[in-house]
């Protein structure tokens, strides 16, 4: 199969975007919205396009390629869409669509609409990159740069300073991925002489004796994008960003590029067992602190963001096991349930006026019914109710560990499941039953300082202060992204039910296959089990928030547990204290160290002759005067020494 | 004709001096028309070859000067980072202040496109002298000149015993860029000993580098942009041009001290960037970093990391010129360069900011920009080498260049605006004529560093 110019336009089609509202900003203003989402939409458009030969087996290829260029040998560029990078770039530009079109609605009244979509256009242009690259490197080149748009777009109010802050901060634990790849790349190139899949995969075990350290630096890459026990802690802070943002990048896209590494990585992940273990207890473990940790959260968006790190530990335990498809099937069907709850968040906070502390809610089922419904519809999935999509997703997850051997995996992704039930109907409670707590004392809730996005300090800055401010966009333009979303949530998995599904059919060429031993317990029974701890951490929330007494004493008992909430998960299992305790302080004490210590006196102190000879030399002139004078004078002198110096060793010209 | 790359420069930049101490205008047409000639000269292939006889006993030493080969890029480097530093000179005595930088760009001219290598050591030597009298001229302690001019003399001197030893031995300086015989025997550690600590020391590299945070912080930016971004280069030059064709044997030898120092160059000094307070020298200690990355590739001897250290010795340079010269557009704005001052004015410089962010992010290395393909490469090449330690540990100041780059980014165009210090205008067309060019040929060989490399690689390429 030769070269397929399609993926030409799939792939550039959001840079163009991006150059333009980048570009012509000033004069586009608003619709720069409609041009960033018609780029996507023309992107998503060629995708279809290619659907067919994509999928399939085009000779010795799966999928289609298009070569690009290279750098030297062994650095060859190309682009590659094979059903794996396809179900990637439908999510992307699909979900990327909607998301565009309803920030349309969301950034209505920003000063910054125009910037807001060269970023947005820009992050679609990387992450395509990254899934469509058909080699390392390119890979690697779209792991930077959605980590810059990531930056960028947290950043994106950039007078505040937690934002600020928040954005340096998924940057540089992001680094710690990228350079992690870096050195698989290192280990790669030195062992294959090429960086290409195809060349790569083709022999795993031309890797050995590093096979596994191979693994082990991906995986530092994956676990940084992705969200990954120890260098999760960027993702809460990331949720500074405007909220189309937090459900494009921050939970349907990009933190999933971990997942899809190993995905693509499959034949090295096959070949190597302890691989597989490191990727699936750091996955299992992730999902079930990030779970515990949502539990305790109060912001609507930080819980939705240690859901989100929850979630993706399902899925990088699932491919962590070898169960390749059931962890990218939940990656999809996640892509829509979390993409709809981050937009029906989106929505609860603009009616709100960038409010996101749940406590200040209640009440919203009337208020704002499109995301009541479609937010329902994606709890629903999320928590893996039978029917809805993230059921037929999370058990295969679940079941998958089991059928590989892991049965602490599959207890603890049971037990995760009944967490995930209970916090994410605590959520939907507290914001949409009950009564409106938005205008009792905050200090009544339990509430000591303000959230960090709930200033009206940020409204004012973002908005022009006259003029616009009071029109609004249609309001079907943020409802419609958002109860498509809601349907997908529901319906997105009934494609994956059986064996013989078209899921599975579609993946049926890319993943190693291996023959299970049965499981002990049953496929039909990890399902009921899943059921019952939905059904126990429903129950729960019910008990706690729902009832109509917990209903009437909502505010002093939400005070209560405000001020009651363990330490432990607070202080979020002291990760950021640990980080800065062990990697920050000790980098800046050096640093200063060296500053003040190492420099003046070791260094310097070794030169002391070169400072006694300016002084020697400075004594010397003196009766010079200073100024310019005295400098030419000393360069004669010094030049003559030179030549005398060379004409000694030369012995003359000719 | 083919003289003219170094003399053009040195002589428009002594006629200035007949132009009253106030001009602007006259002298930063002229200094940018000379700069644009030696940029486009050379890349048409029409700078040809200069061969004049110079010396016959008791080694033959000629007048040589070729501009192709590795020559061409940094030949082209030094005549861009020319260009945008006259472009962007705007200070008392602008006038003083380009017939300078011409004068560096013709000596430096001297130096890179040397075929013999006295001639190499003779321009090395007047190179340091523009740099100088910019430093006793603008400079915040006199001090801080003499320090650099004695400290680099020294090396030159150790370059010119060097220099005047090989030609002893080999019978003959005008060798550079004709093939290699090696010098063997027990003078090569001597004569290695003498070229790279000269080179070391222009680098700079740890410990030898003192002189360069004062040099650097208090040169006015032009010519801080020219010295980092291409003098700084010229140690590295000459470790490719002299010291691997002709001294193999020697480099391999002192591999260990060079990997040693490179390595401690890159942490060290990424270490110290990462708590400055003083913009100008979080990036004078990040050039202290990058360039030991340089060093760690070019003593790896692998014919990859070599391609990788010219990609990143154009795109330091291209970066490096480019954030010293916006560091000044800041200061002269604000009048401060301290980060504790500054902040927030990113609100209402939108186009500063831009040029900032993207200088900023080739120095951290970001995808798609020069930086990333050099550090890449270079550390596939350490690794193929065989160094699997050093290139795990070089990895560590790549984390530590995106922290210490964002804080310099960060701290200076975001955040709160700073109520007391001065709301100045967006960068002129001048300003951003001036940076434009590097940024964009950051993103070019970033992309596509090719040339670069097919250019290494016809040289080195039958290297391991």
């Amino acid at each position: 199969m030769g070269d397929y110019p399609v993926l030409l336009i799939i792939w550039l089609t959001p840079l163009l975007g991006a150059v333009l509202c980048w570009s012509f900003g000033p004069q586009l203003k608003r619709n720069a919205g409609a041009l960033g989402s018609a780029a996507i939409a023309a992107s998503l458009l060629a995708t279809l396009s290619a659907w067919n030969l994509a999928s399939q087996q085009n000779g010795t290829q799966l999928g289609v390629q298009q070569h690009l260029f290279s750098w030297l040998p062994g650095f060859d560029f190309g682009l590659l869409l094979d059903p794996l990078s396809l179900i990637w770039v439908l999510i992307i530009t699909g979900v990327g669509l909607l998301i565009h079109i309803y920030s349309i609605g969301y950034m209505w009244t920003d000063n910054a609409i125009a910037r807001f979509f060269a970023y947005m256009n820009f992050f679609v242009f990387s992450m395509l990159t990254l899934v469509l690259s058909d080699n390392f490197t390119g890979l690697l080149v779209g792991w930077g740069l959605v980590g810059l748009a990531s930056y960028f777009l947290i950043g994106f109010w950039f007078f505040k300073p937690s934002a600020v802050a928040a954005a340096r901060k998924a940057f540089v634990i992001n680094v710690v991925g990228d350079v992690g790849i870096m050195f698989a790349i290192f280990i790669i190139f030195a062992h294959v002489g090429s960086l290409r899949f195809g060349d790569v995969f083709a022999h795993p075990h031309a890797l050995d004796p590093y096979l596994f350290l191979t693994c082990v630096f991906l995986f530092i890459g994956a676990a940084a994008k992705s969200a990954q026990l120890p260098l999760h802690t960027w993702l809460p802070d990331a949720m500074e960003g405007p909220t189309p943002v937090s459900a494009l990048i921050h939970a349907a896209t990009m933190v999933t590029a971990g997942v899809y590494l190993i995905a693509r990585c499959a034949p090295l992940w096959s070949a190597s067992h302890d691989a597989q273990v490191l990727a699936a207890t750091v996955g299992c473990l992730t999902a079930l602190a990030g779970a515990s940790l949502g539990v305790a959260q109060w912001d609507i968006k930080r819980i939705l963001a240690y859901s989100t790190m929850s979630q993706i530990g399902y899925m990088i335990m699932g491919v962590g096991v070898t169960a390749y498809s059931a962890g990218v099937a939940h990656f999809f069907t996640h892509a829509f349930f979390k993409a709809c709850l981050f937009l029906g968040a989106g929505i609860v906070i603009h009616e709100l006026s960038d409010e996101q502390d749940i406590r200040l809610m209640g009440g919203m089922r009337n208020r704002v019914p499109v995301a009541f419904w479609s937010m329902l519809a994606a709890v629903l999935a999320i928590s893996g109710v039978p029917g809805f999509s993230g059921y037929f997703s999370k058990d295969q997850v679940i079941y998958g560990a089991l059928e590989h051997g892991y049965t602490w995996m599959w207890a603890v992704g049971l037990i995760t499941a009944g967490i995930t039930a209970y916090y994410m109907f605590r959520l939907f409670f507290l914001t949409f039953f009950g009564t409106y707590r938005g205008t009792l004392p905050p200090d009544q809730l339990g509430i000591t300082t303000g959230l960090a996005g709930s200033t009206a300090a940020i409204a004012h800055e973002r908005h022009e202060p006259h003029g616009e401010t009071h029109t609004h966009a249609p309001a079907w333009i943020m409802a419609v992204p958002v109860g498509i979303l809601g349907f997908f949530s529901f319906a997105a998995g009934y494609m994956m039910m059986g064996p013989g599904s078209p899921w599975a059919r579609f993946f049926a060429n890319s993943f190693p296959h291996q023959a299970l031993p049965p499981a002990t317990i049953s496929e039909g029974l990890t399902s009921v089990l899943a059921v019952l701890m939905l059904l126990i951490g429903f129950a729960i929330a019910y008990a706690r928030y729902m009832t109509p007494r917990a209903i009437a004493q909502a505010p002093a008992r939400l005070k209560h547990e405000s001020q009651t909430l363990p330490r432990v998960l607070v202080r979020l299992y002291y990760f950021d204290d640990l980080i800065e305790l062990l990697v920050v302080r000790p980098a800046q004490a050096l640093g200063t160290f060296f500053t003040r210590w190492v420099e003046p006196h070791l260094i310097d102190g070794a030169v002391r002759e070169v400072v006694f000879t300016n002084r020697f030399f400075g004594a010397v002139v003196a009766s010079f005067q200073t100024g310019l004078l005295r400098a030419y004078a000393l360069v004669i002198v010094f030049g003559a020494a030179i030549f005398a110096v060379y004409y000694a060793i030369a012995g003359g010209a000719h | 004709m083919s003289l003219l790359l170094i003399l053009l420069p040195i002589l428009a930049g002594g006629a200035l001096f007949f132009l009253p101490r106030t001009d602007r205008t006259i002298s930063r047409s002229v200094g940018s028309a000379v700069a644009a000639i030696t940029f486009i000269l050379p890349l048409t292939g029409g700078a040809g070859t200069f061969h004049a006889h110079w010396l016959a006993r008791p080694f033959t030493a000629s007048l040589h000067f070729a501009w192709d080969g590795i020559s061409l890029w940094l030949v082209l480097l030094l005549a861009l980072c020319t260009f945008s530093a006259v472009l962007a000179t705007n200070m008392r005595e602008t006038r003083t202040m380009v017939a300078l930088l011409l004068m560096l760009e013709g000596t430096m001219m001297g130096v890179f496109a040397a075929r013999d290598i006295l001639a190499f050591a003779l321009f090395w030597d007047l190179m340091l002298l523009p740099p100088f009298f910019a430093l006793i001229g603008w400079g915040e302690h006199r001090d801080t000149a003499w320090r650099y001019l004695l400290y680099n003399f020294a090396g030159g001197l150790l370059l010119l015993l060097a220099t005047a030893a090989f030609g002893v031995l080999y019978g003959s300086t005008d060798v550079l860029g004709s093939g290699s015989h090696p010098v063997i025997g027990g003078w090569a550690s001597w004569i290695f000993a003498g070229f790279a600590i000269a080179f070391a020391v222009k680098t700079p590299l740890f410990p030898l580098h003192t002189w360069m945070p004062a040099t650097y912080t208090e040169s006015p930016s032009p010519m801080a942009a020219v010295v980092s971004a291409v003098q700084s280069k010229a140690g590295l030059y000459g470790f490719l041009v002299i010291t691997i064709p002709f001294l193999p044997g020697a480099m391999s030898e002192w591999r260990w001290a060079f990997f040693a120092a490179g390595l401690v160059s890159l942490i060290y000094g990424a270490l110290i960037a990462l708590v400055q307070n003083d913009a100008k020298r979080v990036v004078a200690y990040s050039s202290l970093s990058h360039l030991g990355l340089i060093v760690l590739g070019i003593f790896s001897l692998n014919a990859v990391a070599l391609q990788g250290a010219l990609i990143y010795i154009v795109a330091h340079g291209l970066f490096s010129a480019a954030l010293f010269l916006i560091l000044g557009y800041v200061a002269e704005r604000e009048g401060t360069r301290s980060l504790l001052r500054l902040g927030g004015i990113g609100a209402y410089n939108p186009i500063l900011a831009g040029a900032f962010t993207i200088a900023a992010l080739a120095a951290l290395g970001l995808p798609g920009l020069g930086g990333f393909a050099g550090e890449l490469v270079i550390l596939t090449g350490v690794f193929r080498a065989g160094y699997f330690w050093p290139a795990l540990i070089a990895l560590i100041p790549i984390v530590l260049a995106s922290a210490y780059m964002l804080r310099l980014l960060q701290d200076i165009m975001n955040g709160p605006e700073v109520k007391d210090i001065p709301q100045r205008p967006d960068l002129s067309g001048f300003e951003i004529f001036a940076v434009a060019p590097l940024l964009a040929a950051l993103l070019v060989l970033g992309v596509y560093p090719h040339p670069l490399t097919s250019t290494i690689a016809a040289i080195f390429g039958g290297r391991p």
